[in-house]
């Protein structure tokens, strides 16, 4: 009866390796904040909308949360715990890579751009997540789902500085963005978004910041999230 | 046979120790309190967690020119309020916009702040340390800080087996401690533990009590924990209009938490932005200072009537909400003995 027993544990996991023994294939995400046709710099890097204006950027952070892939209209692989801050002044940040299985087929790529609002309700988490990085209000709880700041002759504020923090997870200003990629089983994926797009919709004259949930964030998010495109 | 006994000693062990882990003594829910509203499973209460987070609140390392911590505004002689102070005090000696409320009973609590800005116990320490006008620190600064202490590495440690300070641990130890500040000690408990009796002018001033204001300072917590506007007139020099700020919608304008009346003795001046000193103050507010507006509660549309001795038992029966044992709990104040027995930075 004791010897039995003993075994019981080692018989399980024996099985369960067996179960578990699949081959697996890395496929990668790599995130590119473009300005029109050029990847986009922080810092020294000068932009222009039309002719007679400049714009530098600072800060581009955000958060890719919720990665799925999917197949005929099911998910086929889905990350757990899945919350990555992406910042464009650490590229290593905006490369992602899953280990999935290797027969896996997938059609679509599913993935939130910012923090659910369960998630921002649930107090301190580290990580990603760690509101030491800065992508955390402090004077009203909830994540900052995007956050794009920089410079520009066009804004009328001091410094000529603009700030985009953009957030909130409560009706009616839940800024949460889905988006959902159409793409070919591909191995390695270059997810796109054109920041020049963004920013000719942004009265960078009269508005040049948004600083906490609120209509404007909204519509700013919502903007956003049609942006990000797959580049085969 | 052996094993039977060995894996019936083991059940029963496991048993007993499931039983005092409940029964530790470091939380536990007073008689027929509802259940608490923080999330214990994501942050388990230990003793070295609890230490850690004593630590800090005590600690002006948290602010930016290490001269304020969160006791310099929240004492617990005052069950945790600002002592004396309509708004708050904070670095360089900036005054506030609110007055700061008591700190007790906060697992039982939905949000935080008179406004309910904040969503999570663990999240509000946020606010008063990167505010310019309280501690004026930014959480990555008040991080770096930590991790230069030799002290800090220690407590660190035994807390969360990581010597490395991070802003989840960090938030997480104050939280411990703060949920530790449970008051459930006063003469009201100990009635409704039939333990003792009112006398019959607090029974009287119950009666009132339960007819006028429990509809929102509701028992035991005394707090719905809604959001209320109670008719006071708008302050035109602080123009706060409390819950709309948070949810931008006019139906929370002039909205603010209803908070605990546990420690009321304690905890002057009364409401948002402590203009009234005594509580004689805040029953004339209810009984003739009401404010008509849009948002004011049904319940205030109709003048309370107190007369000067129903007044007088109305307030006796809040004195029965004090809980001078909280008050003078040494397990709350300056952890003095924890700190000696560190190294020294
Ligand atoms: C400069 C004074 C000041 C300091 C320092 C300060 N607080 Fe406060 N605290 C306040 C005020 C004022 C409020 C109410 C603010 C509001 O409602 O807008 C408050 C509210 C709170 C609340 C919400 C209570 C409730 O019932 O809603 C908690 C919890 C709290 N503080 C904890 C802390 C902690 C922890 C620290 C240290 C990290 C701290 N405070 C430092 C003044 C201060
Ligand atoms: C409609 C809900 C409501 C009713 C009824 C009500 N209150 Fe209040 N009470 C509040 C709210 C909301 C506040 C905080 C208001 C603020 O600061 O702007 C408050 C604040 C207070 C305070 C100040 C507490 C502090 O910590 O500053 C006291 C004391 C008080 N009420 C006592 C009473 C008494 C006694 C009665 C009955 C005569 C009563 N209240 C009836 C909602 C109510």
């Amino acid at each position: 009866m004791k010897k039995r027993l003993a075994f019981f544990p080692i018989v399980l996991s024996f099985y369960s390796n067996q179960l578990l023994a699949q081959n697996f294939r890395i496929l990668s995400l790599n995130f590119k904040p473009m300005f029109g046709n050029s990847v986009l710099q922080l810092n020294d890097s000068v932009y222009k909308l039309n002719k007679n204006d400049s714009i530098q950027f600072e800060t581009l952070k955000f958060y890719v949360s919720a990665i799925e892939f999917w197949n005929n209209s099911a998910p086929v692989w889905i990350e757990p715990n899945s919350f990555h801050l992406m910042d464009a002044s650490d590229s290593n940040t905006l490369k992602l890579a899953f280990k999935v299985p290797s027969d896996m087929i997938y059609a679509e790529i599913k993935f939130k751009l910012g923090i659910d609002s369960l998630t921002n309700v649930s107090g301190a988490i580290g990580g990603d997540l760690d509101p030491t990085k800065g992508m955390y209000w402090t004077w009203q709880s909830g994540y900052v789902n995007f956050k794009l700041e920089g410079k520009s002759n066009l804004c009328r504020s001091r410094k000529h500085e603009f700030q985009f923090h953009l957030g909130g997870y409560t009706h009616p200003y839940n800024a949460l963005q889905t988006i959902s990629l159409l793409t070919s089983n591909l191995q390695d994926v270059s997810i796109k978004f054109d920041l020049k797009t963004f920013l000719s919709d942004v009265d960078l004259e009269n508005k040049p910041s948004v600083m906490s949930p609120n209509k404007d964030a909204l519509i700013l998010s919502n903007q956003l999230g049609k942006l990000f495109k797959i580049k085969e | 046979m052996n094993w039977r006994r060995n894996v019936s000693v083991c059940l029963l062990f496991i048993c007993v120790s499931a039983f005092v882990a409940s029964k530790d003594g470091l939380f536990n829910i007073p008689l027929n309190w509802p259940k608490p509203n923080y999330n214990f499973s994501k942050n388990p209460l230990t003793k070295d967690k609890i230490d850690l987070g004593r630590a800090l609140f005590y600690d002006p390392i948290l602010s930016q020119n290490n001269t304020i911590s969160c006791s310099s505004c929240h004492s617990q002689f005052t069950s945790f309020a600002h002592v004396d102070h309509a708004l708050s005090h904070g670095i360089y000696d900036r005054i506030g916009t609110r007055n700061a409320p008591v700190l007790i009973n906060l697992a039982w609590n939905k949000t935080f702040m008179w406004d309910g800005a904040i969503n999570h116990l663990d999240m509000q320490a946020l606010a008063p340390i990167s505010h310019p006008d309280e501690m004026g620190e930014s959480i990555e600064h008040v991080i770096y800080k930590l991790n230069q202490s030799k002290i800090y590495h220690h407590l660190f440690f035994k807390a969360f087996g990581d010597s490395i300070a991070s802003g989840e641990h960090l938030l997480k130890a104050i939280s411990q401690f703060m949920l530790t500040l449970v008051s459930a000690n006063s003469k009201y408990d100990s009635i409704k533990q039939k333990k003792s009796v009112l006398t019959l002018k607090e029974n009287n001033g119950y009666q009132l009590f339960k007819k006028n204001c429990s509809s929102c300072h509701t028992e035991p917590l005394f707090t719905n924990q809604k959001f209320e506007n109670n008719g006071l007139p708008v302050d035109l020099e602080l123009k706060d209009f409390g819950r709309m700020k948070v949810t931008q919608n006019p139906i929370d304008s002039l909205k603010f938490k209803v908070p605990t009346l546990r420690n009321i003795e304690f905890s002057y001046p009364y409401m948002h932005d402590g203009r009234f000193k005594n509580l004689n103050a805040v029953l004339d507010h209810y009984v003739r200072g009401i404010v008509k507006s849009k948002t004011l509660a049904l319940q205030l549309e109709q003048p309370i009537v107190l007369s000067a001795n129903e007044k007088v038992d109305l307030i006796s029966f809040l004195l029965t909400l004090s809980d001078k044992k909280f008050l003078f709990n040494p397990e709350f104040g300056y952890p003095k003995n924890l700190l000696i027995s560190l190294p020294k930075d």
